[in-house]
């Protein structure tokens, strides 16, 4: 039980102006028991974070906390830390007990009798007793990801780190995997930091999650607020599958316009949050673009519907990802439902609702105005 | 029937193909083992038999003996026995040690390792012939007998001196075969092993020592052969008779006035055995390491 703070972490490779600046003055404050996601891009800086937290990379700048105190000087084995590798990183030559036993024979006064108990309780958790006495090589990847997962609980460490422990994975057992993970998180209530590029993991699992790009962090919030009201055009991105809709515009006489195609009248709030702005980004989600193959979309100001053509339909079963191409105007993607039928080619109206954009500065990509969120239902999180 | 014939056709081709193939290797393989068959017919005549015949020729009716072998045997027992003593313990402490520094230099992480990994490369390119002259000085000016108050190192004076030259002069060549392999060892192993409060002494017992069987098997049969075959330093080495190695031995088999070449021929034999039993006794393991499996 910990509560982990990483206060204006900073990680350089190398000295004097050749110097990489892999992680950029991090601050993430973790509460005991949370379950917090790194996310980002490859080569962002998460993993280099998580190393740095786990004391296996140096901290050139700022202070990890565990619990108030400051662990930057102490050595991986000192931190009451256990950490699942991508690769699993099972010892090879001795079965799932001795990889299991190893970390308890290492690092504590447990006789043999008590680190046996340990080794059984959480083998019977996970449920790998009768892989006990096997070893890694004759384990399925499904089953060295449980192995890998009990070296660390049986630990009982402060905290967890793990190291995108999923991606190695077939894509059935990696959602069966990414529940039953939660699950055990829930019951061990642990702190634990997750590092993954992929933005389902991260909608799914975390309490919070962190964005990071370019070693920076963009932004720390709960999934759906990370959703919902993004900080930034590089989170609006990044979270959400299909990505948002981002269309380049300028602001004309309180229009958002790009080129002739599409112009579309600002009003309220949103049109306050672009007064004195020129360079605009307009998002919007897929599932909120609205697509009617005849007359207009019933809920959509007429002024905010164009005309557009279908260039690709993608029929993904529960939804067709339609590709749309609006007549000198930009491309959008929308998402509809899945029993609809629409054919390539042909011609559409395209309705894009005024309280689901989400407004951009096209320079820093600071977030100017995030869609309303007034008709979410009651259960619907406060955000 | 003519797709018969046309199967016929095929397969003609094929055997014709294959039989030329057959036939270069065949040609090959003979060619490589000429002179093995050649010294072990040897071996196995009298005088007569080896002045009157051809030397890759079978033994001509009663001229064949297994006498050279037993003379063999006899003149060389003494060397065998000391290039054992001398060559298990330099073979072994030289990949101890190399494993050793390998890992240091491989999976540890710490100022300057370049420069000494550096080091250890020149050591693999350093000719024997160039240290001659300094190893004779260093030995004369070290009086083991004195170093190790034990009472057999005075009459193994030679075969200690030996062993521990081979032992240092192994160590760079293991290292570099070590370090090839440890590199290959999953780091984040090495990692989660760090995070689990092994310190780097316990990793090195309980995890990458384990895992490097099979290239102790590859650096063991490389360094024993090495050390087994080597005349030049034992020539310069070892003075006394009695610590004799047997390449040295065998090397004194050559008459001063009459060739005998049978005896030769079964003393290189001899001399080459315990080199082949530990190919045998390895060959498994070696295949893996050589093949750079973990």
């Amino acid at each position: 039980m910990a509560r982990l703070e990483l206060d204006s972490v900073t990680k350089r490779f190398g000295d004097g102006p050749d110097a990489v600046v892999a992680v950029d003055d991090v601050n993430v404050d973790i509460a005991d028991g949370e379950f917090l996601v790194l996310v980002g891009p490859s080569g962002c800086g998460k993993s280099t974070t998580l190393r740095m937290v786990a004391g296996l990379e140096t901290v050139t700048d700022g202070e990890v906390r565990l619990d108030g105190t400051r662990i930057n000087e102490r050595g991986p084995a000192e931190r009451d830390i256990a950490m699942v590798f991508q690769s699993y990183a099972l010892y090879p030559h001795m079965t799932v007990r001795g990889n299991m036993r190893f970390g308890l024979e290492e690092s504590t006064d447990l006789d043999d009798e008590a680190i046996d108990e340990r080794v059984e309780e959480t083998a019977a958790m996970l449920d790998i007793t009768e892989l006990l006495d096997r070893k890694p090589g004759a384990l399925s990847g499904g089953q060295r990801q449980r192995v890998a997962l009990g070296r660390a609980i049986v630990r009982e460490p402060a905290a967890f780190l793990m190291d995108e422990p999923l991606s190695n994975l077939d894509a059935k057992l990696r959602s069966q995997m990414r529940t039953e993970l939660q699950q055990l998180q829930n019951d061990l209530d642990t702190t634990t930091v997750y590092v993954t590029h992929d933005q389902t993991e991260a909608m799914t699992m975390g309490d919070r999650i962190a964005i990071l790009d370019a070693g920076e962090l963009q932004q720390v919030a709960t999934p759906l607020e990370a959703y919902h009201r993004p900080a930034n055009r590089f989170v609006a991105g990044f979270i959400g599958e299909p990505s948002m809709n981002f269309v380049e515009t300028t602001v004309e006489d309180g229009a958002l316009t790009a080129g002739e195609g599409l112009v579309y009248p600002l009003a309220g709030d949103a049109a306050d949050a672009v007064a004195g702005a020129s360079a605009v980004t307009l998002g919007v989600r897929p599932e909120d673009v609205r697509v009617s193959a005849d007359g207009d979309p019933a809920d959509v100001a007429s002024e905010h519907v164009f005309d557009a053509t279908v260039d690709v339909v993608e029929p993904m079963g529960n939804e067709n990802v339609v590709h749309l191409t609006l007549p000198n105007g930009p491309d959008l993607t929308a998402t509809v439902d899945g029993l609809r039928q629409i054919a390539d080619g042909t011609d559409a109206r395209v309705g894009i609702p005024a309280k689901a954009i989400h407004l951009f500065d096209r320079d820093s990509g600071e977030a100017l105005h995030n869609r309303s969120l007034d008709d979410a239902e009651m259960d619907a999180p406060n955000v | 029937m003519s797709r018969v014939d046309d199967l016929r056709g095929t397969l003609a081709a094929v055997d014709r193909s294959r039989a030329a193939l057959y036939a270069v290797l065949f040609a090959m393989v003979a060619f490589y083992l000429a002179p093995l068959e050649s010294g072990l017919a040897t071996s196995i005549k009298t005088e007569a038999g080896f002045r009157a015949t051809t030397p890759y020729a079978p033994p001509p009716l009663g001229e064949f003996t297994l006498a050279a072998w037993q003379v063999a045997f006899d003149r060389l027992s003494q060397g065998l026995i000391n290039s054992l003593l001398m060559a298990i313990p330099a073979t072994v402490l030289s990949a101890l040690l190399g494993s050793l520094s390998a890992y240091g230099l491989t999976n540890l992480d710490w100022r300057g390792q370049t420069g000494v990994l550096v080091l250890f490369v020149a050591g693999v390119f350093l000719p024997y012939q160039s240290v001659l002259v300094p190893l004779r000085q260093f030995w004369s000016a070290v009086d083991l007998p004195s170093l190790i108050p034990l009472g057999f190192v005075g009459s193994y004076e030679g075969l200690i001196t030996l062993s521990l030259t081979h032992a240092a002069y192994g160590i760079p060549i293991c290292t570099v075969l070590f370090r090839s392999y440890y590199a290959t060892l999953d780091e984040e192993m090495i990692e989660a092993a760090r995070l689990d409060g092994a310190s780097a002494a316990t990793i090195y017992r309980r995890i990458v020592l384990p895992l490097s069987v099979p290239i102790f098997a590859v650096t063991l049969i490389y360094q024993f052969t090495q050390v087994w075959n080597d005349l030049l330093f034992a020539i310069v080495l070892v003075t006394d008779p009695s610590n004799q190695v047997v390449t040295v031995a065998l090397n004194q088999l050559q008459g001063s006035f009459v060739n005998q070449y049978n005896l030769q021929m079964a003393g290189a034999f001899v001399a080459a055995l315990p080199t082949l039993v530990v190919y045998v006794l390895f060959g498994e393991q070696f295949a893996k390491g050589v093949a750079g499996e973990s």
